[in-house]
């Protein structure tokens, strides 16, 4: 099930300290619900994990991170994650453009396209509701990023080893079909 | 043929008695399979796979072994030691038990856990990893023989998707037709897939017993005779050590007929183990695994002249079968009775030619609700119909009543070769047209139109071929398909019965006694009917495409006839008096011109045990194996109508009017039923079922989520009516029933939407006709903005 999702959201932060965060996968993971980073490959290219939670039973994806393309002057990155379920239960894949604009007053606007490709169990809950539940780990990943942009002492290597609680795509579910069915009443 | 109707206390054909078998269905005393407890039963849970199609790297189920309570975990490579990875399917194809290898579909099967509790089992299943590496995808039937399309069999010799290419009718005279003909008209229609979806899911209870050696399986099964010897040929277990035993089914809609991996690996488990298995499948598990139903991608095109009058039909499919070939079907026919397209109507030539295709999805194209593709073949010919209607701008019922094979016609062949029994398809249409006060409605429909509202009216006039069937035609597996009746009468007059076929909700324990009833006078009352039990059971081919009442009826009724000639010996030996000097009637015989002379047959059973005379055997009791000279051919017009919502798309059934003819009916309140069960599905496949995949193979519609069942709210009124054109080869004219409205209403109800919005242009919607297609349409036809 292929799902594109183009959002744009703004960051009351400088562009450059935006960038930082954002280009390091170790730092941007702690933002994703239920996803981290366990090992530097290289430059590029790390490995990671994200689980969520559906109902009684987790998904784990365990998989790669890799930095297509990264351009510090333009402020644009690409990154393609893909893992597979750990006992089985399908596998993931997304694609992800990121580019930051400079506004004014040191904001920041950051723009996504988002290529999610998924397999298997998770996949059969359709895309109406794969493309709500996405939106809502969007959201959840904007506000972590704001709030973890806005403590004081600046994003820390340390808190990038710390572990997110997994989604609950349980209650995940509930309200993507909230979120369905408000935009069709 | 005319049935002289018994007292209401005997109860025969033609009384409206209340189903024996409801008192405990609706007391929740049923005893379905997963009611069944063994002592030491254990529950089985399987594995099944989240890709459509991958490769099999590896199968770790260390962690699920070592989960306390756990007993086994069943793999492909387990299997194929004992040589039971692959099993036949009924259709010469084979399936995967467990995969090895590959997987060709999500949620393929891939290994069985079994554990003391049915929660140790699921938890067991997670934990069994599973590695896979996927391979490309092949979702569209069109794009299966393209050069580029992955093959999905390469356990087949042929290194193709092409499973199979089957032809019948006269190809030349048809071009000949098409090519002089001034009028053509076509139809590209999709028969979509959809699933039975019974009420009970499937599953069984397999139970070996080391030391008899004795195999008992509980099965949800609408063939137990022919699936107690598969199991035989295909296990290698002696039959008289097998004893299947399909209780109460909840419905089974020909989801219920082929042989499902889950049954064979319990069985599998409870050899092993020596302890019952159960296994039962989630409603995930049967939507998404077994028998699916349709998925027929359909052409029409009919040749007529310019009045309207047709000349030749010819037609081309495309049949999406999914992974295996596990189509049920009699084996001389790949594509079941689609030749029966010709529908109702005298067509001199036609060509009907269907494809089959591997894709990766689940395996099956089983007869929901039909009599093998007969749905198919129906709603195909009954579409294009309303096509040449609306291209010729005829009216739809004139055009039909035009182009109707013609009662004196019968017995008519038709240019694809079946021989249709009997028929008065004009009377069906006129019964119809009146119940429904059709001019009236074209008028009402002419000033809506003038308003700009949306009302349309749907016309299908069905022809089922049922009751399969003549042995010498017809075999599944091998096995002819033939039915059978065995009738105990015992002393005091009271009788049991037991037939091959097995009711799913159908009734028979109500309709044979009926039956028995009209042949023998014993009241139906007095009768207990059973079925399903393979140890008591005479040898039968189970019930499905509408056979129970044209093969195990008819068995019934011949049964009943041997003991009535008995009986007839005991009566001139009670009455002192030669057979011929007696007669038959209301359940007694009457010696001739002396009819305070009689004995009943309740006086007859009893001196069968008593008083028998010399040279004749003790007992009163007979058994028949039925073998149909023919199909049965029911038929009916439906009439549709309905309103269409501008804003919202939403389509309202206003009306809906079915006039069946099944010829002579043994339970009328029964087939109003079957009729009102038949019409509500034919409603959701129209408006709402559909088994869909992504381009990953994602099935989109596996689980009631997403494949919609009518409720109480969305089912419209139904209106019913009948006419009575008896069997002529039927023992007491009957045809059988129970999957006419399913064949007959999609037709009516996709004829009624595309006639209100004819007018805009629309000659065809594909199902299911959701709210949103009909908005999207009447947007880009500028009725909305």
């Amino acid at each position: 099930m292929a799902i594109r999702i183009e959002k744009s959201f703004r960051v009351q932060q400088p562009a450059e300290r935006v960038w930082a965060f954002l280009s390091d996968p170790r730092r941007i993971v702690t933002c994703v619900p239920g996803a981290k980073i366990t090992e530097q490959v290289d430059e590029h290219n790390y490995k990671g994990s994200i689980s969520v939670k559906v109902g009684p039973s987790v998904t784990d994806y365990k998989g790669e991170v890799q930095i297509l393309r990264s351009d510090p002057q333009a402020y644009e990155i690409e990154i393609l994650g893909k893992g597979s379920d750990v006992r089985g239960r399908g596998s993931a894949s997304v694609k992800m453009q990121g580019k930051l604009k400079a506004l004014d007053a040191g904001h920041t606007e950051v723009t996504s396209i988002s290529e999610l490709n998924i397999v298997g169990i998770l996949a059969q809950m359709g895309a109406r509701v794969i493309t709500e539940v996405s939106n809502i780990m969007f959201g959840q990943f904007t506000t972590n990023l704001a709030t973890r942009l806005a403590e004081p002492a600046g994003p820390t290597e340390s808190a990038a080893e710390a572990e997110t609680k997994p989604l609950d795509a349980g209650s995940l579910a509930w309200q993507a079909a909230k979120g369905v069915f408000r935009r069709e009443s | 043929m005319t049935i002289e109707k018994t007292t209401p206390e005997v109860g025969g054909m033609g009384h409206s008695l209340k189903r024996k078998e409801d008192s405990r269905f609706i007391q929740g005393k049923g005893n379905y399979v997963d009611d069944v407890h063994l002592p030491g039963m254990v529950y089985g849970q399987m594995v099944r796979s989240p890709y459509a199609h991958a490769r099999l790297k590896s199968i770790d189920s260390e962690k699920a072994r070592q989960l306390p309570g756990v007993l086994a975990v069943i793999t492909g490579e387990d299997l194929a030691k004992a040589n039971l990875a692959w099993m036949p399917t009924l259709f010469f194809d084979k399936q995967m038990v467990l995969a090895t290898g590959k997987v060709l579909f999500q949620s393929q099967e891939v290994a069985f856990v079994v554990a003391e509790d049915q929660y140790t089992a699921a938890d067991a299943a997670e934990l069994v990893e599973v590695e896979y590496e996927e391979l490309p995808v092949l979702v569209d039937p069109h794009k299966a023989t393209a050069a580029d399309a992955p093959i999905l069999r390469d356990d087949r010799d042929e290194k193709s998707n092409h499973i199979f290419h089957w032809e019948v009718g006269d190809k030349g005279a048809t071009e000949t037709a098409f090519q002089s003909a001034p009028v053509k008209a076509s139809v590209h229609a999709i028969s979509q897939r959809c699933h039975p979806a019974p009420l009970e899911t499937c599953g069984c209870v397999a139970d070996f017993n080391k030391a008899t050696e004795k195999l008992t399986v509980y099965l949800t099964s609408q063939a137990p005779h022919a699936h107690r010897t598969l199991f035989a040929l295909v296990g290698g277990i002696p039959e008289q050590n097998i004893r299947v035993v399909s209780p109460d089914i909840g419905g089974g809609f020909g989801n219920k007929v082929p042989i499902y991996p889950g049954y064979v690996c319990a069985v599998v488990a409870s050899l092993t183990l020596g302890r019952p298995v159960k296994w039962i499948e989630t409603r995930s598990e049967n939507l998404q695994s077994t028998g699916f139903a349709r998925d027929y991608h359909m052409t029409a095109e009919i040749a007529a002249d310019q009045n309207g009058k047709v000349k030749a039909l010819r037609v081309k499919t495309l049949a999406d079968h999914g992974a295996f070939n596990a189509a049920a079907q009699p084996t001389k026919f790949p594509a079941g009775l689609f030749s029966v397209c010709t529908g109702s109507y005298d067509f001199r030539s036609a060509f009907c030619e269907v494809d089959g295709v591997y894709t990766n999805k689940a395996p099956g194209g089983i007869a929901y609700r039909c009599s093998f593709r007969i749905t198919e073949a129906a709603y195909l010919i009954e579409r294009a119909m309303d096509v040449l209607a609306n291209q010729l701008k005829m009216d739809p019922a004139e055009l039909r009543r035009k182009n109707y094979i013609q009662p004196g016609q019968f017995p008519y062949k038709t240019a694809l070769g079946w021989t249709y029994d009997s028929g008065n398809y004009e009377g069906a249409l006129n019964k119809a047209l009146e119940m429904v006060s059709y001019a009236q409605l074209r008028k009402e429909q002419e000033e809506k139109r003038k308003k700009g509202e949306l009302m349309g009216i749907g016309i299908s006039s069905f022809t089922e071929a049922v009751g399969a069937g003549p042995a010498h035609t017809f075999d599944i597996a091998g096995i002819k398909m033939f039915d059978s009746a065995e009738i105990r009468v015992h002393p005091t007059g009271k009788a049991i019965c037991r037939m091959g076929t097995k009711s799913q909700g159908q009734g028979h324990e109500t309709t044979y006694a009926q039956i028995v009833a009209q042949e023998l006078g014993i009241p139906a009352s007095d009768v207990v009917v059973e079925e399903g039990d393979t140890d008591t059971a005479p040898y039968g081919l189970g019930t499905y495409a509408s056979r129970s009442t044209p093969t195990s009826g008819a068995a019934t009724a011949m049964a009943a006839r041997k003991i009535r000639d008995k009986a007839k010996k005991i009566a001139a030996h009670l009455l002192e008096c030669s057979e011929a000097d007696l007669e038959w009637q209301n359940g007694k015989f009457l010696v001739k011109g002396a009819p305070s002379k009689s004995k009943t047959i309740q006086e007859i059973a009893f001196a069968a045990y008593t008083n028998f005379p010399a040279g004749l055997e003790a007992g009163l009791e007979a058994v028949d194996y039925y073998d149909p000279p023919n199909l049965t051919f029911p038929f009916g017009t439906y009439i549709c109508v309905v309103d269409i919502d501008k804003g919202t798309g939403e389509i309202r059934v206003r009306r809906f009017v079915a006039v069946d003819d099944c010829g002579n009916v043994i339970n009328p309140m029964i087939v109003q039923g079957q009729i009102h069960g038949g019409l509500t599905e034919g409603f959701a496949i129209a408006f709402m079922q559909l088994i869909d995949y992504d381009e990953s193979g994602n099935v989109q519609g596996g689980s009631f989520m997403d494949y919609l069942i009518p409720t109480a709210v969305e089912t419209p009124h139904w209106e019913t009516g009948s006419t009575c054109t008896p069997s002529p080869h039927h023992p007491f004219g009957a045809k059988g029933v129970g999957e006419s409205p399913n064949v007959g209403s999609p037709a009516a109800f996709v004829n009624a939407v595309v006639d209100a919005l004819s007018h805009l242009g629309v000659k065809h919607i594909d199902m299911p006709i959701a709210p949103w297609k009909v908005w999207t349409i009447l947007k880009e036809k500028g009725v909305v903005n």
